[in-house]
């Protein structure tokens, strides 16, 4: 239990405990702020409580998210009694802190529980079963299997990445000319620019949104799309990530830190939303409202992965595919069944969306999955 | 300038120069002012996020030094730039002179051949501090927002063929984000933050006052009430208080002392700035919008 404030002597201690308080809830504060925070208060600017607020407020926070945490910590580290304590001690709970990491979340996308270990399984895998992996359809993997695929899926999309980003590098040719380095070269020869020195256009980064189904029919893929998902972050910096079922979740955060588990544990608190069917229009509209305005600002490249069986209002889904296709640069939609032999998007929510979409591809095998670079690459 | 020594007499101020802020604001500006730190503000589009450096600029009596940020946005825009044609009139004109080499190189990367781009001003200032605003920074490359991390805690810059430059000014930073993409933890961390967001009805009406004196209360109440009512609906573009000023303003033009159906309709294109959001707002029924009349 931390210290409170009716338990500090001063001013000073104060604030130290306080910026201790706010760290152990979630709030990021460092060294630095702690000490202008104590500049603030020492050099006599704050006088009433209010400002105090309000000053510690602007040094403390960095987000109206934090903003909001901030206020609520704020309240109950300065304005509690030692004696309401008592009564309070078991209920205080604060989001924000850092949640746990569960390892039986894997089990909700269809890789079953892997605790009795599968030692038995030999782990040689030769090439042509490296192959035979990549070709076989992600749903019909099984748990042993799917442990090796993760193998070499992580090893491939590594790949993809560093290709991707080196392509990038390569088509770097014939830019302006670069008169700095020119001039810098060609003082050896009394002033005459001999060499012309190029200045490469550095490449534009593409902005890429992808918005991932993992309802209960996508079950068996998206733990390899997430995956996916991580590997096209090492590439692309500003890439936003979604995930979709009944209701939509953001995280883009939680794969900057690359911490899948994290992701997993967000959709697990979202339980109730594997039993519901997918609202693909819905969340869409939920998506462009929400998001809509910030991310889809300079037309990103967006992918859907989803297989398009939707079981909300098809007129919404039709709708917002035309908003979404318009404000992006290209979308892309990724569907799991269309690897299957005689699949024809037949389903009313594919059908509906179809018409808005750029690119429609398969992702039901690791292979296909890897042919998504080859768009990527150029969009 | 009078001292300022009491986050409220900020607000004082500011309302004097016509800018509405409360007390929230009114002490990270203080703190901006006496820490000495960079201020970031965010919010939604047109909420006097940019006009705040203007006005600081003219309370403290002082230039405003503005740099647009805009994606592709490099050093050679931002910091400085070296003068090449007159470079290439140096080496020129120093061709018969005796100096070595390495004589001549420095001649030519020195201050006189520098140009300054915003943020080497902005330090390089020589009589007093100014503001530096540092406009939609959520729109350049994250290379340069790990660059200014340099500029935001030591107030230095570097330049390889001359060196570090110090501030000889501490500038004052005001830097403003849409929010588009999320700001590095590094770069927040060094600044101050404040949220700026839609003002409510009274604060609106307040600021309209404030920039258009001399309003008739009765349209002021309606346009602002309309504003409002507009943010509620899930609009393409949610109007800022910049737009109600400009419909306001172009509404007094128009010789309008009062809102009707025919003004509403005419002038909505100061306030929504979407073919979409006009279709929909025009087609919804005027006096579905609950005007005081």
């Amino acid at each position: 239990m931390k210290q409170q404030a009716f338990s500090t002597g001063s001013i000073t201690e104060g604030i130290v405990a306080f910026a201790q308080f706010s760290r152990s809830h979630g709030l990021n504060i460092g060294v630095q702020e702690t000490q202008d925070a104590l500049q603030a208060a020492s050099a006599n600017l704050i006088t009433g409580q209010q400002e105090f607020k309000h000053a510690l407020k602007a040094i403390f926070c960095t987000s109206p998210e934090e903003g909001r945490l901030y206020e609520q910590l704020f309240i109950l580290f300065w304005e509690t009694n030692p004696t309401d304590l008592r009564d309070q001690k078991n209920k205080r709970t604060i989001q924000g802190s850092v949640e746990k990491k569960t390892n039986n979340s894997l089990v909700m996308l269809g890789r079953g529980k892997s605790d009795q270990n599968s030692v038995e399984a030999k782990n040689v895998s030769g090439a042509n079963e490296t192959e035979r992996l990549k070709k076989t359809d992600l749903s019909k993997i099984n748990e042993m299997e799917a442990e090796q695929l993760e193998e070499i899926a992580r090893k491939l999309f590594r790949e993809m990445a560093v290709r991707l980003r080196r392509r990038l590098k390569e088509s770097r040719r014939n830019g302006q000319i670069n008169l700095r380095r020119t001039i810098r070269k060609s003082i050896a020869s009394g002033g005459e620019p001999l060499d012309l020195y190029r200045k490469a256009r550095s490449p534009k980064k593409q902005r890429l949104v992808v918005l991932l189904d993992v309802s209960g029919s996508m079950d068996k893929y998206s733990f390899f799309l997430l995956r996916f998902i991580c590997a096209l972050r090492e590439n692309f910096r500003q890439l936003e990530a979604f995930v979709f079922s009944t209701s939509l979740i953001k995280v883009s955060k939680a794969l900057q830190h690359n911490r899948l588990d994290l992701v997993l544990a967000a959709l697990e608190a979202q339980t109730n939303t594997w039993s519901g069917g997918t609202k693909i229009g819905a969340c869409l509209q939920e998506f462009s409202e929400r998001h809509g305005k910030q991310i889809l600002n300079g037309s990103p490249v967006v992918i859907i992965m989803s297989d398009g069986l939707d079981t909300g209002d098809i007129s919404v889904l039709g709708q917002e595919m035309v908003k979404l296709q318009r404000k992006s640069k290209r979308l892309i939609w990724l569907n799991p069944l269309k690897g299957m032999k005689g699949y024809e998007p037949l389903a009313a929510g594919m059908k509906t969306a179809l018409p808005s979409v750029n690119d429609f591809k398969s992702a039901h095998n690791l292979e296909s999955i890897l042919e998504l670079e080859n768009i990527l690459a150029d969009a | 300038m009078q001292e300022i020594k009491h986050p409220s007499s900020i607000i004082e101020i500011l309302e004097k120069h016509h800018y509405v802020a409360d007390d929230e604001f009114a002490t990270a500006l203080f703190l901006l002012l006496k820490l000495q730190k960079p201020l970031l503000i965010e919010g939604p589009p047109g909420v006097g996020k940019t006009e705040i450096a203007l006005v600081l600029s003219q309370i403290l009596e002082t230039k405003l030094i503005r740099l647009q940020c805009y994606e592709g946005l490099d050093i050679n825009a931002a910091v400085y730039e070296w003068n090449y044609q007159k470079q290439l009139l140096g080496i020129k004109l120093q061709e018969d002179s005796p100096f070595s080499i390495e004589e001549k190189e420095k001649h030519i990367f020195s201050y006189e051949y520098l140009l300054k781009r915003p943020l080497l001003q902005s330090i390089m200032e020589e009589e007093k501090a100014p503001v530096l605003l540092i406009d939609e920074l959520d729109r350049s490359d994250e290379e340069f927002e790990a660059f200014l991390l340099e500029l935001l805690s030591a107030f230095q810059l570097s330049i390889p063929e001359i060196g570090t430059i110090k501030a000889t000014h501490k500038p004052y930073v005001v830097l403003t984000s849409n929010r588009t993409r999320e700001l590095s933890d590094a770069l927040k961390r060094r600044c101050l933050y404040h949220w700026i967001d839609y003002p409510d009805m009274e604060k609106e009406m307040d600021i309209v006052r404030k920039r258009l004196p001399g309003i008739e209360q009765k349209l002021l109440e309606q346009v602002v009430s309309c504003v409002q009512q507009f943010r509620q609906q899930k609009l393409s573009k949610t109007p800022g208080v910049s737009e109600t000023i400009d419909w306001a303003e172009s509404l007094m033009v128009l010789g309008y002392r009062e809102m009707n159906a025919e003004a509403f309709k005419k002038t909505l294109g100061s306030v929504l700035k979407s073919a979409e959001d006009i279709d929909m707002i025009r087609s919804a029924d005027f006096a579905e919008f609950n005007i005081a009349t």
